[in-house]
């Protein structure tokens, strides 16, 4: 059986005769004691941190906490989740997210795939055009948010000026509710097909050249080569981009409250994040607001969940 | 079979040990992760200089009483409210320059940043001295949290006496006093640009009703090229705020007052909605609903837009600016058809309850009552005293004169935009009722629905 300085089996120790201090002492140099301070701190704070948080969010939603004081669990319900379904203004930011998150996702993947076979082509400045089209994810929300207030401005924005100058009428852009979100996906499609862009051209690179010139001696037109031999090749760039897009539409909540530097965003553009800050911290709705937050959550678990799996599925995890 | 038996034992005490320490660690984790304060510290006090005084390092308590820091939270983060708030803070070092203060400005558009901080800093039960807020029904939103200031403060120095009493009534909250004011700001406003008014022949002075105002503003769209009004409508309370002007104005006091008590007559709602409509639709300009009103009030310095509906705070901008002087390039007269009347707003500084400087906050709260203080605050501020005893010719002119309509006025509504008249949650939900219908297209039907159902709750 186990010989007794080995550290690794001390569950194997058969001894009944041992005593408790050499167990102890076993135990002490055991592996997982002894690396504990490597993976246990970081652990414990990931845990306290992240999943405390998450769970004290959770506990919350189920009490009626309000206003100052402290939460009462002794009625624990689900009456918070059945007020946030049956409220209008929770449907309407659901619905803005879900927009958001299928428009901008679409938009951004199409977009940075069409601008990355252009840039894989070889064109002249290719480079230049990479970091011009990249650089505007490495603003930050408040930098691009107040770019794009100006650019929205009915009077004196550019984009005015351009619908202008091509004789239509002025646009309300953020102040129109059927035009808002609209505005506001684009100027975050603006700012993140950058990114797709440079994903996808690292994909794209990644496929030899061969394929290219196998396809056209087989005389295939550069239309079919790239959606029946090329694109296919893309999915794992297109699904971990598709991954940090939704997650980012999630919580466009910055870009909107950088635009307007209050709680409430533009008419027709209230997404959840939006609507959960504004019951918590500016009526002190805690548990409303935090039954919000779970369900945010979820949905964001929904977004993420099939790619774990997928990822998991593939042997990458 | 002994062994898997002895095996499971040891397991089980693996299992307990490796449960305390993480249960250990966990907690101390907790212990130095916890205490952290993330508020934004901009330092209003330290670096306001001149006065000699600046603020303690800490330590230095030769003949001081002073134990605590005096920790004051507002929103004065720019412009005329910052050099308001920095007179102030200049004011009060002067007067204890001994004592350690940290006054924090917390963010700026409309106090989002402030109340949010205010209220999650109470609920996590970690008060500061005092802080700047509306008094009245606002102060609900701090219900249970605040300290009383009656014995200690308003008794100690006799301010019932020498403020005015509406002010006294709007301190008083559950039966404590938790608040002293710091000035008013007169709510029914119409700034215009004299030029303007001259290029288009209108003779202020006529305008003594809201159909006189419409006209006007037509006269001033078919003979000017200049936007008639400018309206701010990033945010929904300039609106509210504009509603009750016009429903005052076109049905009486009466009227708003049964509306913020809950007694809203229908027909008043919906007809001053009409006339909102018919400015927002055709007279603002094209940008108001992505501006502020500080871009709004710029608008009528430059003399893109005629005249402005704002509280006096847009006097304090107005000042800024050398090359537009009241009486000159510009000039005030009462939202029109409420002359008489002085819509009501207040600002105020609450102490919490639980206060972690006792002393020092009492200090300070004294301070703020004083006619020094008030003076010093409301000159840059562009608001008024709320004494009863100070001497017009220390304000400035128009403040002067603001402020003898403030102690001579027929009836003072408070103000529904500014936490005064009805809870944080019925504001809440009469700005959402016009956030959500009337930011264009103007929905009359569903916005007076909409506010009816919010005051009746």
């Amino acid at each position: 059986m186990a010989t007794h300085d080995n550290t690794e089996h001390v569950s194997d120790a058969p001894d009944e005769a041992v005593g408790w201090e050499s167990k102890l002492q076993y135990f002490l140099n055991s592996d997982f004691v002894r690396s504990a301070p490597y993976w246990g701190i970081p652990f414990v704070l990931m845990s306290i941190a992240v999943y405390g948080g998450i769970g004290y969010n959770f506990a919350i939603s189920f009490t009626d906490y309000e206003g100052l004081g402290t939460p009462d669990y002794s009625a624990l319900d689900l009456e918070m989740y059945a007020q946030a379904l049956s409220s209008d203004a929770f449907i309407a930011a659901a619905q803005n997210n879900l927009v958001l998150l299928v428009g901008f996702t679409t938009i951004c993947l199409v977009l940075g795939l069409f601008l990355a076979i252009l840039l894989d082509h070889g064109i002249r400045f290719s480079e230049k055009f990479q970091t011009v089209y990249l650089l505007p994810m490495s603003l930050s929300f408040v930098v691009t948010a107040q770019l794009w207030l100006w650019m929205f401005n009915v009077e004196s924005g550019i984009l005015n000026l351009v619908v202008t100058t091509l004789g239509f009428n002025p646009v309300d852009w953020l102040g129109n509710p059927s035009i808002a979100l609209g505005a506001v996906i684009f100027a975050l499609i603006w700012q993140f097909s950058g990114y797709t862009m440079v994903v996808y051209l690292a994909g794209l690179q990644s496929i030899p050249d061969d394929q290219f010139e196998a396809a056209r001696v087989d005389g295939a037109s550069i239309t079919r080569t790239y959606l029946r031999i090329i694109v296919p090749q893309l999915k794992e760039a297109s699904v971990s981009a598709a991954v940090v897009l939704m997650v980012f539409a999630l919580k466009a909540f910055t870009f909107l409250y950088a635009l307007v530097g209050r709680y409430r965003p533009p008419n027709g553009t209230d997404i959840l994040a939006t609507l959960m800050v504004r019951r918590a911290f500016k009526f002190g709705e805690w548990a409303y607001s935090a039954a919000i937050a779970t369900m945010l959550l979820v949905m964001a678990l929904g977004v993420i969940g099939p790619y774990l799996y997928y990822q998991y599925k593939q042997g990458s995890l | 079979m002994a062994e898997h038996g002895c095996s499971d034992e040891s397991v089980n005490r693996r299992k307990y040990l490796k449960a305390l320490s993480v249960g250990a660690a966990a907690g101390l984790a907790g212990c130095t992760g916890g205490g952290g304060s993330d508020t934004e510290t901009t330092e209003g006090g330290s670096d306001s200089g001149g006065s000699g005084g600046d603020t303690e390092t800490g330590g230095d308590s030769s003949g001081s009483t002073w134990d605590s820091q005096l920790e004051v939270l507002h929103g004065w983060a720019g412009g005329d409210g910052e050099a308001a708030v920095t007179a102030l803070i200049e004011a009060f070092e002067e007067e204890h320059p001994e004592m350690d203060t940290n006054f924090q400005a917390v963010g700026a558009s409309a106090n989002v940043n402030l109340n949010a901080t205010i209220l999650r800093r109470l609920a996590n039960n970690n008060p500061m001295s005092s802080f700047a807020n509306w008094p009245g029904k606002n102060l609900e939103r701090y219900s249970g949290a605040l300290m009383d200031l009656e014995a200690d403060v308003w008794d100690a120095e006799g301010f019932k006496d020498t403020m005015q009493a509406r002010a006294v009534e709007l301190c008083k909250f559950n039966d404590k006093m938790p608040a002293v004011p710091l000035g008013s700001h007169r709510m029914n406003n119409l700034f215009y640009n004299t030029a303007v008014f001259e290029e288009a022949g209108i003779d202020a002075s006529s305008l003594d009703s809201v159909d006189a105002l419409l006209d006007a503003l037509e006269t001033i769209d078919q003979n000017t090229d200049v936007t008639p009004m400018a309206q701010a409508m990033v945010a929904p309370w300039t609106n509210l705020q504009l509603w009750a002007q016009i429903l005052t104005s076109q049905s009486g006091v009466d009227a708003y007052m049964n509306f913020i008590e809950g007694n809203p007559d229908r027909a008043a709602v919906v007809e001053a909605l009409e006339a909102l409509k018919t400015i927002n639709e055709n007279y603002i300009t094209a940008d108001a609903s992505s501006i502020s009103f500080t871009t709004a009030g710029q608008k009528v310095i430059s003399g893109k837009a005629a005249t402005i509906h704002q509280g006096n705070w847009v006097y304090g901008m107005f000042r800024a600016d050398d090359s537009f002087n009241y009486k000159e390039q510009w000039d005030w007269i009462p939202f029109p058809g409420t002359e008489g009347i002085y819509f009501y707003h207040l600002d105020s500084i609450v102490a919490p309850s639980n206060n972690p400087s006792r002393e020092e906050t009492i200090a300070w709260q004294k301070f703020v009552g004083t006619k020094k203080a008030q003076i010093a605050f409301n000159n840059p501020k562009g608001s008024v005293p709320l004494r009863t005893d100070i001497d017009p010719s220390e304000l400035t002119d128009f403040l002067a004169m603001t402020y003898e309509d403030l102690t001579d006025s027929e009836a003072y509504p408070p103000t529904i935009a500014h936490g005064l008249a009805v809870t944080p949650k019925t504001m809440g939900a009469c700005k959402t009722a016009f956030g959500d219908n009337f930011m264009g297209p103007f929905k009359v039907e569903a916005t007076a629905d909409a506010l009816i159902e919010a005051v009746s709750e």
